[in-house]
Order: C-alpha cells, then structure tokens, then sequence
C-alpha cells in the first residue's frame, strides 16, 4: 500500500511535533525542578533518591520567603513594583514624546540630536556606571530607589521603535489638526500617541521584564535591606552568611512568577516587539 | 507672508526642542557628562571614601598596572571564552530548532512559550538554579554518575577547566527563546518559490537548509552574531550568581572584576581604566558590524 502526499505530510508533521514538544519540555526541567524544591526540605533536595513530587509539600517554606524577617519578598514585590511602574510609565512618555519630535516635527538640529542618541546606544551601562554612582551618591539618591528609576527614562532604544511607528502615521491627519487650530501638543496628545498604542504595549511588556529582573544597579545602589528588590532577595538568599538552600528556590520562583503571568498576557506584543526591533528593554 | 513664515518656523523648532528635551537632559546628566568623567578618573589614582584632595593624575599608569594584573588578564580571558563559546552555540542551536520548527507543526504557539520562558526569567533567579543543580552533591552530578560518564562528582564552582561550563550553559539556555523568535521571523520570510524550485531541481533537505535558508537569514544571523556579542562581552548576572562566596579566578568577567573593583574596593581609578578598556572592545565589535555588513551579508 502506498501512503499518499497528504498522510506523509501529516506523519512528518506529527513526528516534529512529539520532537519538539520533547525538546521543550527537557528545556522546562531546570524550572520545574525549582518548582519542586521549592517545596522541599533541603535535604530531600540532593537527595540521592530523586522524586519530582515532595514528599510532604512544605507550603510553608513560601510563607517564610514572603514575611521574612530580616529580608523578605514581600518588600521586595513592592520596591520592584514600584521601580517598574514608575521607570516604564514615564519612559513611555518620554521616548514617546521624542520619537514624535523626530519623527514629525521639523526643527532645527534634529539629525545631530538624534545621531548623539544613537550612538549613546554603543556605550556599554557598565562605563558610565561609576560617575553615576558618584553624582546619585552625592545628590542624595544612594539607598534610594529612584536611583533605579531615572536612568530608565533614558531610552534611545525605544525612542527608536517608536519613531519608526510614527513615521508610518500619515501627515495628513497632522495637517488637518493643524488646520483646525491644534498645535503640537494636543496633536500628540489627541491624534498621534493613542494611534501608537501596540507599540507602547511592546515597550511596556519588554520594559517590565528588564526592570523587574535588574540586577547591578539594585546591587549598587541599593545597600538597605528594605529597600532589596526581587533579585536581590534572592541573592541574599545566597549569601554565605545566610545560604538557605530552601527558601533560594521559593525565593527563585516566587521572581519569575509575574514575568510569566505578564508573558501569558501580552505574548503577541511580546513577539511583536522582538520581531521587529530586536532591542531588548 | 515671509515673516510669519520664519515665525511659524521658529515655533517648530521650540516645540521640537521641547519634545526632546526631557530626552536630552538625561542623556547629558547620565550618559554624556559620565561617559567622559570616566575618561578622566581612567587616569586618576583615587579611592571614593577619599575624598577629592587625595585624587591623584596619574595619566596612563592604571593601563599599565592592567597590563600586569594577573586577575585582570584572567577575566579578559574568561570573557573571551564565554563569547567565542556562548555566542556560536546559543546561535547554532536557535537556527537549528528554528529551522525544525518552521513550517507546519501542530502547537507552534505553545512551544515557543515553552523556549520562551527562560529567557524572560531573572538571571538571579535562573543562576540560583543552575548553582543548585550543579552543586557537587547535585543532580548534575548524580546523573552523569548514573551514566557512568564521570567516577567521582566534579566540583563545578571551584574546578578550574570546568567551572565555566555551568555559566555556558546557562547563558546558552536563557538566550534561545529571544533568538529562535528573530529567526522564526527571518524564515518565514523566505519565499515558499525557493524551496519549490529546489525540490524540482533535485535538492535534499539539507542541501535547501544550506543553499536556500542560511543565505536568506544571514542578516538576522549578522544581527545576533554582533548584538550577542557585545552582551556577553558585558556578561555579568550569571557568573556573579556563581563566584559568588568562592574565591576561584577561573570564571570571573571583566564586568565582575569591574564591579568588584569599583563597588567592593571602591578603587575608582583602576574600575573606570577597565571600564575604558571594555568600551574599546564594543566598539571594535561596531566596527567590524558597519565593516562586515558590507562584505557577508546576502540581501
């Protein structure tokens, strides 16, 4: 018996999907055995005999992580919230208003302003990290979470993104507002940013994991241990004066848990984003 | 007519410094102003606790005590490993899975979550378990124990030849999500025509991959070949999460020994020449990037 072209097609289609499904979920173990452990003893942890399901779920070992009490998680969600919320609302606007600038607006030195931009992007965070210490130490902002958050409202990247989208924003709608008595602002305001809104949620969903997942500015910046972010709980966690084997791996996934609540919510503009810029954060 | 001309035009340029200036104004403060404080302590003698009557012009004397510090080199040549293996690896992989991926396949949306999720996850937190599962008393080790691959447990943090290997892998790992999308993106560009005109002609599977998919996705490959790059010549979280309490020199970065220069000893001058030294090699990367566009690149 011959198989025709439509079955072929489907075995081959089958046996790539069991492949890949295969792959996927072996490229998933290392989370799931954080997952795991962080219902566990420490002990049952490296134990010899391994077994993905604790014996006795400890539930507890969350309740610990979150009300710690030297460190504890539940600090850590609001100092990284409150980081991310503030760094992305007002980079959206900034980035937004300059990319309008550049993208619509005719004024002189434009191309020198935005040549400096782009090449800002080739300097690495880490060269200008020590002036930046010495001017936040010295203004006040060190062991101050804004110290994390202004540095975010600086962004060429996005600025970038966003000018391409209202590049492709027809003038015609600036000129009839124009005509009509409206002036740049409300242009912006009424006609042109909510036109962007897929874009923003990109930079909104890209931005939020870089920012919650920040680790070397926190770690610069950031001495007090109430003032910890997620991350840096989990490193101290890890710390060899503290080293709790137990609550690293809660503390672990108790992090990564809003990336994927956020991730599952806006995946499209997740892939959108990369897809098309490229740029991450 | 002409002046209200000029007037209107003159707005414009207000307005459009208005737009930017919130823009400008940080760019000067944190990046520009910075960038060329860090020239300048690059060639001072000066500890931050100091204060400014003890900062000392050294010139070029941090560069050539870098040129003689033995940890330096150290990291240098870490850093070097960690891209000449993270960067091809990570790469090969993501074109490979992409490349299987394409096409149809039942769940393609879900499986790309699934390669997704390490990537979007904190690097503390994934560290975290990547030190755990290589712990010597770990996983790791018990099944390649069980596999008979190795007789006793290998010391992964503090093994000179292997203590790179778990920060390879983890980089490696976390990496594939965000590139298996780009390149996703770039094959599905490929005109189906192609692939059919090679099928006529005689062309295998293989010989498709090779002629057809790899010419037409070389500029995503060019892309992430110069982008990954430079990220992992800034590679940080991952190998901080496990130099973490162990005093080996065998997996430091030049990020790390900045970092640790600067934060830890608070030896500004030294951190700021290292820091000059890692700007130099980024933009040595740019330039092959705007050089080699040109010559490799299939448009």
């Amino acid at each position: 018996m011959k198989i025709g072209y439509r079955q072929k097609e489907t075995l081959i289609m089958s046996v790539k999907t069991v492949l890949f499904f295969g792959i996927g979920v072996l490229f998933l173990l290392p989370l799931l055995w954080m997952v795991s452990s962080s219902l566990k003893y420490p002990s049952e942890m490296f134990a010899k005999e391994f077994s993905w399901i604790p014996k006795s779920p400890r539930w507890e070992n969350y309740a610990t992580v979150w009300n710690g009490e030297v460190v504890s998680m539940a600090r850590g969600y609001a100092n990284s919230a409150f980081i991310t919320v503030m760094s992305i609302v007002v980079r959206l606007i900034v980035a937004s208003l300059g990319a309008y600038a550049f993208a619509k607006i005719d004024f002189k030195g434009k191309n020198i302003a935005f040549m400096l931009l782009l090449s800002t992007m080739m300097i690495p965070g880490e060269v200008t990290i020590i002036p930046r210490f010495m001017l936040f130490h010295k203004i006040g902002l060190y062991n101050n979470l804004w110290a994390i958050i202004v540095p975010h409202w600086f962004a060429p990247g996005a600025i970038f993104f966003l000018r391409q989208f209202y590049k492709t924003l027809p003038t015609e709608l600036m000129e009839a507002a124009k005509i009509d008595g409206a002036n740049h602002v409300r242009i912006f305001l009424q006609i042109m940013m909510p036109l962007t809104k897929s874009a923003l949620a990109s930079q909104c969903v890209l931005s939020f994991v870089a920012c919650w997942n920040e680790y070397m500015s926190p770690l610069i910046f950031l001495v007090k241990k109430e003032l910890y972010t997620v991350a840096q709980v989990i490193q101290w966690t890890m710390m060899e004066d503290v080293s709790r084997t137990d609550m690293m791996m809660t503390a672990a996934t108790l992090a990564i848990v809003p990336v994927v609540i956020v991730f599952f919510m806006g995946q499209r503009y997740f892939i959108e984003g990369i897809a098309t810029s490229g740029v991450k954060g | 007519m002409k002046k209200q001309r000029s007037s209107l035009k003159k707005g414009e340029n207000i307005v459009g410094w208005a737009f930017v200036a919130p823009t400008m104004l940080i760019f000067f403060v944190l990046t520009a102003f910075p960038f060329f404080f860090s020239i300048f302590l690059s060639m001072a003698d000066w500890k931050f606790f100091n204060g400014w009557d003890k900062l000392k012009f050294v010139g070029l004397e941090n560069f050539v005590e870098l040129f003689e510090d033995e940890d330096f080199w150290n990291a240098m040549k870490n850093t070097i490993i960690y891209t000449v293996t993270i960067v091809p690896l990570s790469i090969g992989i993501s074109i490979v899975f992409a490349y299987g991926m394409n096409g149809r396949i039942f769940g393609k949306k879900v499986l790309r979550m699934l390669f997704f999720i390490p990537y979007i996850s904190s690097m503390v937190a994934v560290g975290a378990v990547f030190r755990m599962l290589f712990r010597e008393e770990a996983v790791v080790n018990n099944l390649l124990l069980d596999l008979n691959l190795i007789s006793e447990p290998i010391k992964w943090a503090i093994n000179a030849k292997l203590s790179k290997v778990p920060i390879i892998l983890l980089s490696v790992w976390c990496s594939i999500g965000y590139q298996l999308i780009l390149f996703t993106a770039a094959m599905q560009n490929v005109p189906n025509g192609l692939y059919e005109a090679a099928r006529i002609d005689g062309a295998n599977g293989l010989q498709q991959f090779i002629k057809i998919t790899l010419p037409m996705i070389s500029p995503t490959i060019f892309y992430l070949v110069i982008t990954r790059t430079m990220s992992v010549l800034k590679i940080f979280g991952s190998v901080n999460v496990f130099t973490m309490n162990t005093s080996t020199k065998s997996n430091t970065s030049v990020v790390v020994d900045i970092y640790n220069t600067a934060f830890v000893k608070y030896d500004f001058g030294p951190a700021s020449a290292m820091s000059m030294i890692l700007f130099v090699l980024v933009m040595v990367v740019t330039a092959i990037n705007f050089w080699g566009q040109k010559k490799w690149v299939h448009y």
